[in-house]
Protein backbone atom coordinates (compact mmCIF):
# COMPACT_ATOMS: atom_id res chain seq x y z
CA UNK A 1 0.00 0.00 0.00
CA UNK A 2 1.01 3.74 -0.72
CA UNK A 3 0.07 6.17 1.59
CA UNK A 4 0.19 10.25 0.78
CA UNK A 5 0.21 12.67 3.89
CA UNK A 6 -0.33 16.61 2.84
CA UNK A 7 1.70 18.90 5.47
CA UNK A 8 1.29 22.75 4.88
CA UNK A 9 3.95 25.15 6.06
CA UNK A 10 2.37 27.89 8.35
CA UNK A 11 3.59 31.06 9.32
CA UNK A 12 5.37 31.22 13.51
CA UNK A 13 1.99 32.81 15.23
CA UNK A 14 3.56 36.54 15.29
CA UNK A 15 5.98 36.22 12.65
CA UNK A 16 3.53 37.15 9.53
CA UNK A 17 3.51 39.78 6.83
CA UNK A 18 0.38 40.20 4.87
CA UNK A 19 0.79 41.96 1.09
CA UNK A 20 -1.27 45.09 1.46
CA UNK A 21 -2.55 44.39 -2.46
CA UNK A 22 -3.74 41.18 -2.42
CA UNK A 23 -4.45 40.66 1.31
CA UNK A 24 -2.69 37.47 1.06
CA UNK A 25 -0.08 35.91 2.93
CA UNK A 26 3.73 36.44 2.27
CA UNK A 27 4.70 33.61 3.36
CA UNK A 28 8.17 34.01 2.32
CA UNK A 29 8.24 36.70 4.76
CA UNK A 30 7.39 34.73 8.01
CA UNK A 31 9.45 31.93 9.84
CA UNK A 32 8.18 28.95 8.82
CA UNK A 33 6.50 25.89 10.98
CA UNK A 34 4.46 22.75 9.85
CA UNK A 35 0.86 22.98 10.62
CA UNK A 36 0.29 21.42 13.97
CA UNK A 37 -2.79 19.83 13.27
CA UNK A 38 -0.79 17.93 10.30
CA UNK A 39 1.98 16.14 13.19
CA UNK A 40 -1.22 13.40 13.71
CA UNK A 41 -1.98 12.97 10.09
CA UNK A 42 1.65 12.33 8.99
CA UNK A 43 1.74 9.66 12.66
CA UNK A 44 -1.27 8.36 11.85
CA UNK A 45 0.28 7.30 8.42
CA UNK A 46 3.68 6.50 9.98
CA UNK A 47 1.38 4.40 12.43
CA UNK A 48 -0.36 2.81 9.72
CA UNK A 49 2.67 1.79 7.87
CA UNK A 50 4.46 0.20 10.99
CA UNK A 51 1.16 -2.02 10.70
CA UNK A 52 0.96 -3.11 7.05
CA UNK A 53 3.85 -2.45 5.78
CA UNK A 54 2.93 0.69 3.37
CA UNK A 55 4.99 3.47 2.13
CA UNK A 56 4.39 7.20 3.21
CA UNK A 57 4.88 10.12 0.60
CA UNK A 58 4.73 13.28 2.40
CA UNK A 59 4.10 16.29 0.14
CA UNK A 60 3.90 19.86 1.18
CA UNK A 61 3.22 23.01 -1.46
CA UNK A 62 4.67 26.15 -0.24
CA UNK A 63 7.88 28.41 -0.98
CA UNK A 64 11.85 26.91 -1.08
CA UNK A 65 12.51 27.69 2.46
CA UNK A 66 10.20 25.20 3.78
CA UNK A 67 12.31 22.75 2.20
CA UNK A 68 13.41 22.14 5.95
CA UNK A 69 9.76 21.30 7.26
CA UNK A 70 10.05 18.32 5.02
CA UNK A 71 13.51 17.27 6.02
CA UNK A 72 11.86 17.03 9.59
CA UNK A 73 8.75 14.97 7.74
CA UNK A 74 11.40 12.51 7.24
CA UNK A 75 13.02 12.13 10.18
CA UNK A 76 9.45 11.41 11.92
CA UNK A 77 9.07 8.69 9.27
CA UNK A 78 7.85 9.79 5.66
CA UNK A 79 9.55 7.49 2.67
CA UNK A 80 9.85 9.77 0.66
CA UNK A 81 9.32 13.68 0.63
CA UNK A 82 8.23 16.04 -1.97
CA UNK A 83 8.19 20.24 -2.65
CA UNK A 84 5.33 21.71 -4.41
CA UNK A 85 7.20 24.26 -5.20
CA UNK A 86 6.32 27.02 -8.16
CA UNK A 87 5.90 30.98 -8.21
CA UNK A 88 2.49 30.17 -10.10
CA UNK A 89 0.87 28.56 -6.63
CA UNK A 90 1.00 31.96 -4.48
CA UNK A 91 -1.89 33.55 -3.72
CA UNK A 92 -4.08 30.33 -3.73
CA UNK A 93 -6.96 29.70 -2.14
CA UNK A 94 -8.24 26.20 -1.03
CA UNK A 95 -10.05 25.52 -4.43
CA UNK A 96 -6.45 25.54 -6.38
CA UNK A 97 -4.14 24.48 -3.43
CA UNK A 98 -5.91 21.34 -3.36
CA UNK A 99 -6.04 21.63 -7.15
CA UNK A 100 -2.43 21.01 -6.82
CA UNK A 101 -2.52 18.32 -4.27
CA UNK A 102 -4.46 16.45 -6.69
CA UNK A 103 -1.92 16.74 -9.48
CA UNK A 104 0.61 15.14 -6.76
CA UNK A 105 -1.54 12.45 -5.86
CA UNK A 106 -1.92 11.50 -9.11
CA UNK A 107 1.78 11.71 -9.98
CA UNK A 108 3.10 10.28 -7.20
CA UNK A 109 0.69 7.88 -6.57
CA UNK A 110 -0.95 5.10 -6.68
CA UNK A 111 -2.31 6.14 -3.57
CA UNK A 112 -4.71 4.06 -0.94
CA UNK A 113 -5.01 6.50 1.49
CA UNK A 114 -4.54 10.40 2.03
CA UNK A 115 -4.17 11.77 5.10
CA UNK A 116 -4.30 15.59 6.00
CA UNK A 117 -4.88 17.65 9.23
CA UNK A 118 -7.47 18.44 10.59
CA UNK A 119 -7.41 22.11 9.89
CA UNK A 120 -4.59 24.84 9.41
CA UNK A 121 -3.66 27.34 11.70
CA UNK A 122 -3.24 30.37 9.78
CA UNK A 123 -6.20 29.78 7.33
CA UNK A 124 -8.51 27.38 9.57
CA UNK A 125 -10.80 26.78 7.02
CA UNK A 126 -10.79 22.67 6.95
CA UNK A 127 -11.39 22.74 3.70
CA UNK A 128 -8.64 21.26 1.60
CA UNK A 129 -8.63 18.27 2.86
CA UNK A 130 -12.08 17.61 1.88
CA UNK A 131 -11.52 19.25 -1.53
CA UNK A 132 -8.60 17.32 -2.70
CA UNK A 133 -10.88 13.90 -2.26
CA UNK A 134 -13.42 15.87 -4.64
CA UNK A 135 -11.05 16.66 -7.23
CA UNK A 136 -9.47 13.16 -7.21
CA UNK A 137 -13.62 11.95 -7.21
CA UNK A 138 -12.84 10.28 -3.92
CA UNK A 139 -14.34 9.34 -0.73
CA UNK A 140 -13.86 11.61 2.32
CA UNK A 141 -14.33 11.06 5.74
CA UNK A 142 -13.13 13.92 8.68
CA UNK A 143 -12.06 14.04 11.89
CA UNK A 144 -11.08 10.40 12.28
CA UNK A 145 -9.84 9.34 15.88
CA UNK A 146 -9.20 5.87 15.33
CA UNK A 147 -8.23 3.79 12.50
CA UNK A 148 -7.65 0.19 11.55
CA UNK A 149 -7.52 -2.11 8.48
CA UNK A 150 -10.08 -4.51 7.74
CA UNK A 151 -10.81 -6.95 4.97
CA UNK A 152 -11.44 -4.47 1.31
CA UNK A 153 -10.48 -1.05 3.49
CA UNK A 154 -10.82 0.24 6.84
CA UNK A 155 -12.75 0.36 10.09
CA UNK A 156 -13.06 4.21 11.38
CA UNK A 157 -13.83 5.99 14.31
CA UNK A 158 -14.95 9.90 13.49
CA UNK A 159 -15.90 12.55 15.51
CA UNK A 160 -19.23 13.91 15.01
CA UNK A 161 -20.79 16.88 16.48
CA UNK A 162 -23.43 14.06 18.45
CA UNK A 163 -20.43 12.16 19.57
CA UNK A 164 -19.01 9.55 17.58
CA UNK A 165 -19.44 7.24 14.21
CA UNK A 166 -17.78 3.75 13.74
CA UNK A 167 -17.70 2.72 10.11
CA UNK A 168 -16.27 1.21 7.45
CA UNK A 169 -14.66 2.59 4.03
CA UNK A 170 -13.64 1.23 1.13
CA UNK A 171 -10.27 2.10 -0.64
CA UNK A 172 -8.92 4.87 -1.97
CA UNK A 173 -10.00 7.04 0.43
CA UNK A 174 -8.72 10.63 2.22
CA UNK A 175 -9.36 11.29 5.85
CA UNK A 176 -8.04 14.46 7.96
CA UNK A 177 -6.99 12.75 11.35
CA UNK A 178 -8.37 14.21 14.87
CA UNK A 179 -5.87 15.91 16.80
CA UNK A 180 -4.20 14.36 19.67
CA UNK A 181 -5.54 11.00 18.35
CA UNK A 182 -1.95 10.18 18.73
CA UNK A 183 1.61 10.88 20.04
CA UNK A 184 3.49 12.06 17.46
CA UNK A 185 7.33 10.47 17.70
CA UNK A 186 9.61 13.05 17.63
CA UNK A 187 12.58 12.95 14.90
CA UNK A 188 15.06 10.61 14.34
CA UNK A 189 18.44 12.09 14.85
CA UNK A 190 20.03 9.23 12.34
CA UNK A 191 17.54 10.15 10.07
CA UNK A 192 17.89 13.69 10.06
CA UNK A 193 21.17 13.37 9.27
CA UNK A 194 20.85 11.42 6.81
CA UNK A 195 18.42 14.11 5.09
CA UNK A 196 21.42 16.58 6.08
CA UNK A 197 23.60 16.57 2.79
CA UNK A 198 20.19 16.01 0.52
CA UNK A 199 17.84 18.28 -1.60
CA UNK A 200 14.39 17.95 -1.26
CA UNK A 201 13.20 17.22 -4.56
CA UNK A 202 10.90 19.36 -5.57
CA UNK A 203 8.01 19.48 -8.24
CA UNK A 204 6.44 22.56 -10.05
CA UNK A 205 3.91 23.58 -12.14
CA UNK A 206 5.23 22.22 -15.26
CA UNK A 207 6.65 18.80 -13.41
CA UNK A 208 3.04 18.66 -12.24
CA UNK A 209 1.59 18.87 -15.69
CA UNK A 210 -0.85 22.12 -14.27
CA UNK A 211 -3.26 23.20 -16.15
CA UNK A 212 -1.84 27.81 -15.35
CA UNK A 213 -5.62 28.87 -15.40
CA UNK A 214 -5.72 26.62 -12.28
CA UNK A 215 -3.31 27.90 -10.29
CA UNK A 216 -2.44 30.46 -7.56
CA UNK A 217 -4.34 34.03 -7.34
CA UNK A 218 -5.67 33.37 -10.90
CA UNK A 219 -7.07 30.12 -10.05
CA UNK A 220 -8.73 31.00 -7.13
CA UNK A 221 -12.62 31.89 -7.12
CA UNK A 222 -12.43 33.74 -3.47
CA UNK A 223 -10.61 37.41 -3.41
CA UNK A 224 -10.31 39.25 -0.46
CA UNK A 225 -12.37 42.51 -1.57
CA UNK A 226 -10.82 44.64 2.09
CA UNK A 227 -10.04 44.10 5.68
CA UNK A 228 -11.59 46.59 7.70
CA UNK A 229 -10.69 46.47 11.92
CA UNK A 230 -13.60 46.50 14.00
CA UNK A 231 -14.36 49.25 15.98
CA UNK A 232 -16.01 49.13 19.44
CA UNK A 233 -17.96 51.55 20.95
CA UNK A 234 -16.76 53.06 24.22
CA UNK A 235 -19.42 52.77 27.00
CA UNK A 236 -17.56 51.26 29.27
CA UNK A 237 -16.55 51.32 32.98
CA UNK A 238 -12.71 51.19 33.36
CA UNK A 239 -11.50 50.16 36.97
CA UNK A 240 -8.35 50.87 37.86
CA UNK A 241 -6.50 50.77 41.34
CA UNK A 242 -5.40 48.65 43.83
CA UNK A 243 -6.44 45.18 43.19
CA UNK A 244 -8.28 44.70 46.21
CA UNK A 245 -10.50 48.01 44.97
CA UNK A 246 -11.06 47.11 41.69
CA UNK A 247 -11.91 43.18 42.97
CA UNK A 248 -14.59 45.43 45.44
CA UNK A 249 -15.98 47.49 42.49
CA UNK A 250 -16.19 44.33 40.35
CA UNK A 251 -18.21 42.83 42.87
CA UNK A 252 -20.36 45.32 43.52
CA UNK A 253 -21.05 45.66 39.77
CA UNK A 254 -22.03 42.47 39.69
CA UNK A 255 -24.20 42.35 42.53
CA UNK A 256 -25.88 45.32 40.88
CA UNK A 257 -27.23 43.78 37.79
CA UNK A 258 -27.73 40.39 39.59
CA UNK A 259 -25.47 38.52 38.30
CA UNK A 260 -23.98 36.78 41.66
CA UNK B 1 -29.46 31.40 -14.83
CA UNK B 2 -28.81 31.10 -10.74
CA UNK B 3 -31.48 31.81 -8.35
CA UNK B 4 -32.37 32.05 -5.13
CA UNK B 5 -30.73 31.73 -1.50
CA UNK B 6 -29.92 28.03 -0.54
CA UNK B 7 -29.34 26.72 2.80
CA UNK B 8 -28.03 22.89 3.26
CA UNK B 9 -30.91 21.44 5.94
CA UNK B 10 -29.28 19.19 7.80
CA UNK B 11 -30.80 15.66 9.00
CA UNK B 12 -28.89 14.84 11.76
CA UNK B 13 -30.15 11.62 12.33
CA UNK B 14 -33.36 11.97 14.50
CA UNK B 15 -34.67 15.38 12.88
CA UNK B 16 -33.10 19.01 12.00
CA UNK B 17 -30.18 20.57 13.25
CA UNK B 18 -31.02 23.22 15.07
CA UNK B 19 -28.60 25.20 12.91
CA UNK B 20 -30.90 24.90 10.04
CA UNK B 21 -32.98 27.33 11.11
CA UNK B 22 -30.42 29.96 11.90
CA UNK B 23 -29.23 29.60 8.59
CA UNK B 24 -33.23 30.13 7.38
CA UNK B 25 -33.00 33.37 9.42
CA UNK B 26 -30.44 34.92 7.45
CA UNK B 27 -30.77 33.35 4.28
CA UNK B 28 -34.21 35.12 3.99
CA UNK B 29 -32.79 38.13 5.33
CA UNK B 30 -30.73 38.17 2.23
CA UNK B 31 -33.21 37.01 -0.08
CA UNK B 32 -35.71 40.16 0.96
CA UNK B 33 -32.98 41.96 0.07
CA UNK B 34 -32.21 40.19 -3.35
CA UNK B 35 -35.54 39.84 -4.14
CA UNK B 36 -35.44 36.17 -4.47
CA UNK B 37 -36.53 32.91 -2.74
CA UNK B 38 -34.90 31.07 -0.37
CA UNK B 39 -34.64 27.39 -1.05
CA UNK B 40 -33.54 24.19 1.31
CA UNK B 41 -31.91 21.53 0.27
CA UNK B 42 -32.83 18.23 2.24
CA UNK B 43 -31.20 15.59 1.56
CA UNK B 44 -32.72 12.72 4.72
CA UNK B 45 -34.67 9.59 4.51
CA UNK B 46 -38.22 8.91 3.57
CA UNK B 47 -41.65 10.16 5.95
CA UNK B 48 -39.66 13.55 6.53
CA UNK B 49 -42.46 15.68 5.24
CA UNK B 50 -43.33 17.37 8.62
CA UNK B 51 -39.36 18.86 8.77
CA UNK B 52 -39.72 19.78 5.06
CA UNK B 53 -42.89 21.77 6.23
CA UNK B 54 -41.04 23.04 9.20
CA UNK B 55 -38.67 24.57 6.85
CA UNK B 56 -41.46 26.37 4.97
CA UNK B 57 -42.98 27.86 8.23
CA UNK B 58 -39.47 29.20 9.13
CA UNK B 59 -39.13 30.85 6.34
CA UNK B 60 -38.21 28.39 3.18
CA UNK B 61 -40.09 29.08 -0.04
CA UNK B 62 -39.27 25.90 -1.83
CA UNK B 63 -37.84 22.74 -0.18
CA UNK B 64 -35.75 20.56 -2.71
CA UNK B 65 -36.73 17.18 -0.77
CA UNK B 66 -34.22 14.24 -1.56
CA UNK B 67 -35.16 11.14 0.60
CA UNK B 68 -33.46 7.94 0.37
CA UNK B 69 -33.62 5.66 3.11
CA UNK B 70 -29.30 5.99 3.15
CA UNK B 71 -29.76 9.32 4.05
CA UNK B 72 -30.51 7.76 7.47
CA UNK B 73 -26.91 8.42 7.87
CA UNK B 74 -24.92 11.07 6.41
CA UNK B 75 -22.71 9.39 3.97
CA UNK B 76 -19.80 12.15 2.56
CA UNK B 77 -19.64 10.98 -0.87
CA UNK B 78 -23.38 9.99 -1.79
CA UNK B 79 -24.32 13.06 -0.32
CA UNK B 80 -21.86 15.60 -2.14
CA UNK B 81 -22.46 14.06 -5.59
CA UNK B 82 -25.97 14.28 -4.80
CA UNK B 83 -25.93 18.22 -3.65
CA UNK B 84 -23.91 18.57 -6.92
CA UNK B 85 -26.75 17.28 -8.92
CA UNK B 86 -29.19 19.10 -7.33
CA UNK B 87 -27.01 22.39 -7.70
CA UNK B 88 -26.82 21.85 -11.14
CA UNK B 89 -30.24 21.22 -11.83
CA UNK B 90 -31.24 24.37 -9.80
CA UNK B 91 -28.55 26.55 -9.36
CA UNK B 92 -28.72 28.90 -6.47
CA UNK B 93 -26.86 32.55 -6.43
CA UNK B 94 -26.12 32.12 -2.91
CA UNK B 95 -25.33 28.58 -1.27
CA UNK B 96 -25.07 28.65 2.66
CA UNK B 97 -24.25 25.34 4.87
CA UNK B 98 -23.49 25.21 8.87
CA UNK B 99 -20.36 24.57 9.62
CA UNK B 100 -21.26 21.80 11.98
CA UNK B 101 -19.11 18.33 11.21
CA UNK B 102 -21.38 17.52 8.68
CA UNK B 103 -21.34 21.01 6.91
CA UNK B 104 -17.19 21.07 7.24
CA UNK B 105 -17.49 17.35 5.42
CA UNK B 106 -19.52 18.53 2.77
CA UNK B 107 -19.25 22.23 1.79
CA UNK B 108 -15.72 21.38 0.46
CA UNK B 109 -16.40 18.53 -1.40
CA UNK B 110 -19.14 20.48 -3.66
CA UNK B 111 -17.02 23.06 -3.84
CA UNK B 112 -14.39 20.88 -5.39
CA UNK B 113 -16.54 19.07 -7.23
CA UNK B 114 -18.07 22.01 -8.88
CA UNK B 115 -14.97 24.34 -8.64
CA UNK B 116 -16.34 26.53 -6.87
CA UNK B 117 -15.29 29.29 -3.91
CA UNK B 118 -15.69 28.94 -0.86
CA UNK B 119 -15.73 30.97 2.05
CA UNK B 120 -15.35 29.29 5.93
CA UNK B 121 -17.03 30.46 8.83
CA UNK B 122 -18.22 33.80 8.54
CA UNK B 123 -19.51 35.65 10.69
CA UNK B 124 -21.41 38.25 8.56
CA UNK B 125 -22.83 38.98 5.12
CA UNK B 126 -23.95 41.84 3.17
CA UNK B 127 -24.76 42.33 -0.45
CA UNK B 128 -23.42 44.14 -2.73
CA UNK B 129 -25.27 47.64 -4.31
CA UNK B 130 -24.32 47.42 -7.85
CA UNK B 131 -23.97 43.90 -8.85
CA UNK B 132 -26.21 41.65 -6.22
CA UNK B 133 -22.55 39.93 -4.99
CA UNK B 134 -22.39 38.66 -1.62
CA UNK B 135 -20.09 40.11 0.53
CA UNK B 136 -19.00 37.52 3.12
CA UNK B 137 -17.25 38.58 6.40
CA UNK B 138 -15.01 36.60 8.18
CA UNK B 139 -11.43 36.86 10.36
CA UNK B 140 -8.86 37.69 8.25
CA UNK B 141 -6.07 35.34 8.51
CA UNK B 142 -2.72 36.39 10.17
CA UNK B 143 -4.19 39.92 10.80
CA UNK B 144 -6.29 40.91 13.53
CA UNK B 145 -9.01 42.29 11.59
CA UNK B 146 -11.90 41.00 9.39
CA UNK B 147 -11.97 40.49 5.70
CA UNK B 148 -14.94 40.95 3.49
CA UNK B 149 -14.30 38.13 0.86
CA UNK B 150 -16.02 37.42 -2.44
CA UNK B 151 -16.46 34.80 -5.04
CA UNK B 152 -16.45 34.87 -8.30
CA UNK B 153 -18.20 31.75 -9.11
CA UNK B 154 -22.04 31.09 -8.27
CA UNK B 155 -23.31 29.65 -6.17
CA UNK B 156 -21.46 31.99 -3.89
CA UNK B 157 -20.85 29.16 -1.03
CA UNK B 158 -20.39 29.72 2.80
CA UNK B 159 -20.08 27.91 5.88
CA UNK B 160 -21.49 29.99 8.81
CA UNK B 161 -21.18 28.30 12.19
CA UNK B 162 -24.00 27.55 14.74
CA UNK B 163 -24.78 30.27 16.86
CA UNK B 164 -23.80 32.77 14.81
CA UNK B 165 -27.50 34.39 13.29
CA UNK B 166 -30.58 34.00 15.50
CA UNK B 167 -32.63 31.48 14.73
CA UNK B 168 -35.92 32.41 12.50
CA UNK B 169 -39.29 32.72 13.67
CA UNK B 170 -41.89 30.07 12.96
CA UNK B 171 -44.86 31.65 10.92
CA UNK B 172 -47.34 29.03 11.02
CA UNK B 173 -49.30 30.82 8.03
CA UNK B 174 -46.58 30.59 5.67
CA UNK B 175 -46.94 28.92 2.46
CA UNK B 176 -44.21 26.97 0.08
CA UNK B 177 -43.66 24.44 -2.16
CA UNK B 178 -41.88 20.97 -1.29
CA UNK B 179 -40.30 19.11 -4.17
CA UNK B 180 -39.19 15.78 -3.95
CA UNK B 181 -36.10 15.56 -5.88
CA UNK B 182 -35.45 11.78 -7.25
CA UNK B 183 -32.63 9.67 -5.68
CA UNK B 184 -31.67 6.91 -7.23
CA UNK B 185 -29.92 3.68 -5.71
CA UNK B 186 -26.72 4.43 -7.53
CA UNK B 187 -26.84 8.47 -6.29
CA UNK B 188 -27.08 6.99 -3.09
CA UNK B 189 -24.28 4.48 -3.52
CA UNK B 190 -21.52 5.33 -0.89
CA UNK B 191 -17.74 3.61 0.09
CA UNK B 192 -19.21 4.40 3.95
CA UNK B 193 -20.98 2.05 5.74
CA UNK B 194 -22.01 3.67 9.01
CA UNK B 195 -22.01 -0.12 11.50
CA UNK B 196 -22.55 2.22 14.83
CA UNK B 197 -23.61 5.79 15.95
CA UNK B 198 -21.71 6.50 19.96
CA UNK B 199 -23.86 9.28 21.19
CA UNK B 200 -21.79 11.50 23.83
CA UNK B 201 -21.48 9.77 26.96
CA UNK B 202 -21.15 12.64 29.21
CA UNK B 203 -21.88 15.80 26.70
CA UNK B 204 -18.72 17.10 25.74
CA UNK B 205 -18.33 21.23 27.14
CA UNK B 206 -20.99 22.93 25.66
CA UNK B 207 -20.72 26.29 26.18
CA UNK B 208 -23.36 27.91 23.48
CA UNK B 209 -25.46 26.91 26.02
CA UNK B 210 -23.74 28.45 29.58
CA UNK B 211 -25.32 31.50 31.21
CA UNK B 212 -21.66 32.50 32.54
CA UNK B 213 -18.65 32.33 30.88
CA UNK B 214 -15.19 32.44 32.26
CA UNK B 215 -12.54 32.50 29.35
CA UNK B 216 -8.62 32.84 29.86
CA UNK B 217 -5.88 33.57 27.48
CA UNK B 218 -1.63 33.21 27.69
CA UNK B 219 -2.00 35.97 29.96
CA UNK B 220 -2.61 33.78 33.15
CA UNK B 221 1.40 32.91 32.58
CA UNK B 222 1.07 29.06 33.44
CA UNK B 223 -1.25 25.54 33.08
CA UNK B 224 -1.57 26.07 36.45
CA UNK B 225 -2.92 29.21 37.33
CA UNK B 226 -5.14 28.58 34.00
CA UNK B 227 -6.89 25.91 36.45
CA UNK B 228 -7.92 28.57 38.74
CA UNK B 229 -10.64 29.52 36.10
CA UNK B 230 -12.26 26.15 36.75
CA UNK B 231 -12.28 27.52 40.68
CA UNK B 232 -14.48 31.33 39.44
CA UNK B 233 -16.56 29.17 37.05
CA UNK B 234 -17.84 26.77 40.15
CA UNK B 235 -18.16 29.72 42.24
CA UNK B 236 -20.21 31.43 39.34
CA UNK B 237 -22.12 28.34 38.25
CA UNK B 238 -20.50 28.69 35.22
CA UNK B 239 -18.54 27.10 32.38
CA UNK B 240 -14.74 27.88 31.06
CA UNK B 241 -13.69 28.98 28.02
CA UNK B 242 -9.98 29.46 26.03
CA UNK B 243 -8.35 31.38 23.45
CA UNK B 244 -6.43 28.89 20.67
CA UNK B 245 -3.55 29.79 21.86
CA UNK B 246 -3.82 28.40 25.11
CA UNK B 247 -5.71 24.85 23.64
CA UNK B 248 -2.33 24.74 21.45
CA UNK B 249 -0.19 25.14 24.48
CA UNK B 250 -2.00 21.93 26.07
CA UNK B 251 -3.60 24.03 28.85
CA UNK B 252 -6.97 22.88 28.21
CA UNK B 253 -8.85 20.92 25.43
CA UNK B 254 -10.03 22.60 22.39
CA UNK B 255 -13.28 21.55 23.62
CA UNK B 256 -13.23 24.91 25.56
CA UNK B 257 -12.13 26.88 22.58
CA UNK B 258 -14.31 29.95 21.93
CA UNK B 259 -13.52 31.50 18.41
CA UNK B 260 -13.70 31.04 14.44
CA UNK B 261 -13.22 27.25 15.35
CA UNK B 262 -14.10 26.90 18.31
CA UNK B 263 -17.37 27.28 20.11
CA UNK B 264 -19.60 30.62 20.05
CA UNK B 265 -21.01 31.90 23.37
CA UNK B 266 -23.83 34.07 24.31
CA UNK B 267 -23.57 34.05 27.99
CA UNK B 268 -25.39 36.58 30.38
CA UNK B 269 -21.68 37.11 32.00
CA UNK B 270 -18.79 36.82 30.56
CA UNK B 271 -15.21 36.90 32.03
CA UNK B 272 -11.79 37.24 30.22
CA UNK B 273 -8.96 36.78 31.86
CA UNK B 274 -5.32 37.62 30.39
CA UNK B 275 -7.23 37.59 26.69
CA UNK B 276 -5.94 40.63 24.60
CA UNK B 277 -9.00 39.80 22.12
CA UNK B 278 -7.67 38.46 18.47
CA UNK B 279 -10.76 38.77 16.28
CA UNK B 280 -10.52 35.01 16.15
CA UNK B 281 -11.53 35.27 19.67
CA UNK B 282 -14.22 37.74 19.52
CA UNK B 283 -16.20 36.49 16.89
CA UNK B 284 -17.03 33.68 19.17
CA UNK B 285 -18.66 35.82 21.99
CA UNK B 286 -22.17 36.99 20.64
CA UNK B 287 -24.02 39.37 22.47
CA UNK B 288 -22.67 38.82 26.14
CA UNK B 289 -24.98 40.21 28.68
CA UNK B 290 -22.11 42.17 30.49
CA UNK B 291 -18.45 41.29 29.31
CA UNK B 292 -16.10 41.73 31.75
CA UNK B 293 -11.80 41.89 30.43
CA UNK B 294 -8.89 41.93 33.15
CA UNK B 295 -5.79 42.91 31.74
CA UNK B 296 -2.78 45.10 32.46
CA UNK B 297 -2.95 46.64 28.91
CA UNK B 298 -6.14 48.84 29.25
CA UNK B 299 -5.45 49.16 25.07
CA UNK B 300 -5.66 45.60 24.59
CA UNK B 301 -8.84 44.99 22.04
CA UNK B 302 -11.33 42.81 24.73
CA UNK B 303 -11.00 45.61 27.15
CA UNK B 304 -12.21 48.14 24.60
CA UNK B 305 -14.79 45.63 23.70
CA UNK B 306 -15.20 45.28 27.55
CA UNK B 307 -18.67 46.76 29.32
CA UNK B 308 -15.96 46.54 32.53
CA UNK B 309 -12.20 47.12 31.66
CA UNK B 310 -10.28 46.23 34.92
CA UNK B 311 -6.54 46.95 34.90
CA UNK B 312 -4.57 44.83 36.55
CA UNK B 313 -2.63 41.65 37.14
CA UNK B 314 -4.46 38.76 36.44
CA UNK B 315 -2.84 37.37 39.01
CA UNK B 316 -3.52 39.25 42.19
CA UNK B 317 -7.00 39.90 40.83
CA UNK B 318 -8.55 36.42 39.89
CA UNK B 319 -7.42 34.61 43.40
CA UNK B 320 -9.20 37.98 44.68
CA UNK B 321 -12.15 37.88 43.14
CA UNK B 322 -12.27 33.88 43.64
CA UNK B 323 -12.07 34.64 47.65
CA UNK B 324 -14.57 37.30 47.90
CA UNK B 325 -17.12 35.42 46.26
CA UNK B 326 -16.01 32.65 48.70
CA UNK B 327 -16.53 35.12 51.32
CA UNK B 328 -19.95 36.29 49.75
CA UNK B 329 -21.28 32.96 49.37
CA UNK B 330 -20.36 31.88 53.03
CA UNK B 331 -22.69 34.72 54.09
CA UNK B 332 -25.69 34.01 52.47
CA UNK B 333 -24.96 30.68 53.53
CA UNK B 334 -25.42 31.67 56.98
CA UNK B 335 -27.90 34.13 56.62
Amino acid sequence: MRFMVCLKPVPEPGTVRVDPETHTLKRESATLILNPADRYALEAAVELKEKTGAEVVAVMMGPPNAAPLLKEAYACGADEVYLLSDRAFAGADTLATSYVLSLAAQKLGAFDLIFCGKVSIDGETAQVGPELAAWLDWPSVIWVKELSPVEGGFEVVRVTDEGEERLVAKTPILFTIEPESNDPRPPSVKRLLEMLEKDVPTLTAEDLGADPARLGLEGSPTRVLDVFTPTYEGKKELLEGAAEEVVEKLVSILKERGLI
Amino acid sequence: MAEGVAIFAEWAGDGLHPVSFELLSEARRLADELESKVKAFFPAPPGQESQAEALIRHGADEVLYASHPAFENFLDDAASRLLVKMIREDTPEIFLFPATARGQALAPRVAGYLRLGLTAHCIAFEIGKEDRTLIQIRPSFGENVMAKIISLTKPQMATVRPGVFPKAKEDPARRGEIKKFPVSDEDARSALKVLERRPKAAPKVDLSRAKVVVAGGRGLGTKEFFAKLFELAELLEGAVGATRPVCHLGWISEDHMIGVSGQTVSPRLYFGFGISGAVHHLVGIRNPGLMVAVNTDPEAPLMKKADVAVVGDVREVLPLLIRRLKELKGESHEA
